[in-house]
């Protein structure tokens, strides 16, 4: 069953298309790969999925039920949650106040808002705890975000969108800019969080992709041109001809 | 613990040392830069409009005080009220924008009030001001005197204190830091960000409401000022002096700005080229301002005694 659906998908800034009638299936508990070179308009179908920006035209389904035009802060309550290419974390917080303001924003109630100490919240205490768990962070759980490595960094941001207790994980080029080192400390990551969370993962780095995906779409100028289990896009020659063979192709 | 000592050693010293309207006048303005402070140091937002929310509280309460002989408590509930209902009118327009035009929306709506009450002449009084507001008596409390309406204020300000450490403590107060630290992935995360905004906006308008009230019953009347421009750069300055990234600042910064504009502008009227060369270190030396410089004394100190 499809968890996270779109039809025909479309954004325009102006005479780009930037996502072009994208209809995309991600099944329910699987991890499913979206590729393609520098500027197909992986990121902005990311912004799309999770209401930073309306789409021009076409729907998106969460659970069978639409949820085109859903604004950023809503979006995060329905259990979709995302994270950033480039880091986009509280810098001057803890790891642990990083969070636990994403874990806070999903709790069950906002109760206290304005009065009850920020410790007297076990529940949500323990989810941001899990999710520093998670990518291998609790030991750090006071330093501050900002004095923490790049690869670390990286691991925060992955733990802020696990904060939110999602149904579906947006992945935004997770290894971005990390080490050979640390980007297979990050692909052990997600393939343990693989099968916990039905996962979208955006990637430039094709071993990475080919070893841990179920399915994969391949976007090139906007549009999807082919879409198959990691095999069959290695085999399909559009793809090879658009992206795997580079230019030179 | 050593913050409250030395909080209830400058209440109680404070009268001793300057006149009891300046030691006042020193408390209603720390309870205006607490206000300001949720948004300055915790939002990260700079207002420049905070006299909007004190001069309205200060005018309707006052008029209410003068020509309805209301009850004391009364006034600080409208107070509180007007501050926070025009904060939440001015809010709603400039959270929709951010940093440089909000900073101008704030000013310009600042200045929009203003010349409502220079033009409303029968009610506001225009440049000669609203004389004549009383301090009614409460409770048996006869606050003519200096020092009984001074412990009213001391109450009234601990009592804010006590509610803006709650609230900076809160899950709010978290969020509101997020926004500062990271505006984008505080909306990822799923909070609304300009309804989180306004919600600063209003909690800050009401404190100075209340801050206003207070002010036009120390002083009996409310001057044009008290809605002017000058007036909500004075409590950004101070809050600055005194550090906006701590909740103690705006207290600091009072006593500094009231101390400097009451005692100190009587034996020297250059005294704002002390306030500028205040702020320049400020700026360029020390961006937590007094607190920062405290801090960094006692962690140099205990170096020094370890080392």
């Amino acid at each position: 069953m499809a968890l996270l659906e779109t039809d025909r998908l479309s954004k325009s800034f102006g005479a780009l298309t930037a996502v072009n009638a994208v209809t995309l299936r991600v099944e329910a508990g699987t991890l499913h790969s979206i590729i393609g070179p520098n500027g197909a308009g992986k990121t902005t179908l990311f912004n799309l999925l999770t209401g930073t920006f309306p789409p021009s035209s076409g729907r998106i389904l969460l659970d069978q039920k639409e949820i085109t035009g859903t604004p950023a802060a809503r979006i995060a309550h329905l259990g979709l949650a995302r994270s950033y290419q480039r880091t986009t974390v509280f810098p001057a917080f803890s790891l642990l106040d990083n969070v636990w303001v994403a874990a806070f924003a999903t709790s069950r109630s906002w109760n206290g808002l304005l009065f009850r100490p920020t410790h007297k919240y076990p529940e949500v205490l323990e989810r941001a705890r899990a999710a520093l768990d998670d990518v291998g962070l609790l030991n750090k759980a006071n330093q501050l975000a900002r004095e923490i490595s790049h690869g670390e960094q990286r691991q925060l941001e992955l733990a802020l969108a696990l904060a939110a207790a999602p149904r579906v994980l947006l992945l935004d080029e997770p290894a971005a800019g990390l080490s050979p080192d640390e980007t297979r400390k990050m692909v052990a990551l997600v393939r343990a969080l693989k099968g916990r969370y039905t996962i979208v993962l955006i990637e430039h780095k094709i071993d990475i992709i080919m070893s841990v995906s179920d399915r994969i779409s391949v976007m090139h100028f906007g549009s999807l041109i082919a879409e198959g289990t990691p095999e069959e896009i290695q085999k399909n020659p559009e793809v090879r001809r658009a992206y795997l063979g580079g230019v030179a192709a | 613990m050593r913050t409250l000592i030395l909080i209830a050693l400058s209440i109680l010293l404070l009268p001793l040392v300057v006149r009891p309207a300046i030691a006042t006048e020193i408390w209603i303005f720390a309870i205006f830069g607490l206000g300001l402070n949720l948004l300055l140091g915790y939002t990260g937002m700079l207002s420049f409009g905070q006299s909007t929310f004190f001069g309205s509280a200060a005018y309707v309460a006052g008029w209410l005080l003068k020509h309805y002989g209301i009850n004391v408590l009364a006034a600080l509930g409208i107070g509180v009220g007007v501050g926070a209902l025009s904060a939440l009118l001015v809010g709603y327009l400039c959270v929709q924008r951010s940093g440089l035009y909000f900073i101008m929306l704030t000013f310009a709506l600042n200045q929009l009030f203003y010349f409502i009450a220079y033009q409303w002449t029968t009610v506001t009084g225009g440049e000669d001001g609203m004389p004549g507001i009383p301090r009614p008596v409460l409770l048996g409390l006869d606050f003519q005197d200096p020092l009984m309406y001074y412990a009213f204020v001391v109450v009234l300000f601990l009592a804010s204190l006590w509610l803006m450490k709650r609230i900076v403590e809160s899950p709010l107060g978290k969020i509101l830091q997020a926004i500062r630290e990271n505006e984008v992935r505080a909306e990822a995360v799923g909070y609304h960000v300009p309804r989180f905004k306004l919600l600063a906006f209003v909690l800050a308008g009401a404190f100075s409401g209340l801050a206003g009230v207070l002010y036009a019953m120390l002083f009996g009347i409310v001057p044009l000022e008290a809605i002017g421009f000058v007036f909500s750069g004075n409590v950004v300055f101070a809050t600055l002096i005194g550090g906006s990234g701590s909740l103690y600042g705006p207290i600091i910064g009072s006593f500094v700005f009231i101390w400097l504009s009451e005692s100190v502008s009587t034996m020297w009227a250059r005294w704002p080229l002390l306030l500028g060369v205040a702020f320049v270190i400020v700026v360029l030396f020390l961006r937590g301002g007094v607190v920062e410089a405290w801090t960094r004394f006692w962690t140099w100190r205990s170096s020094k005694q370890t080392g």
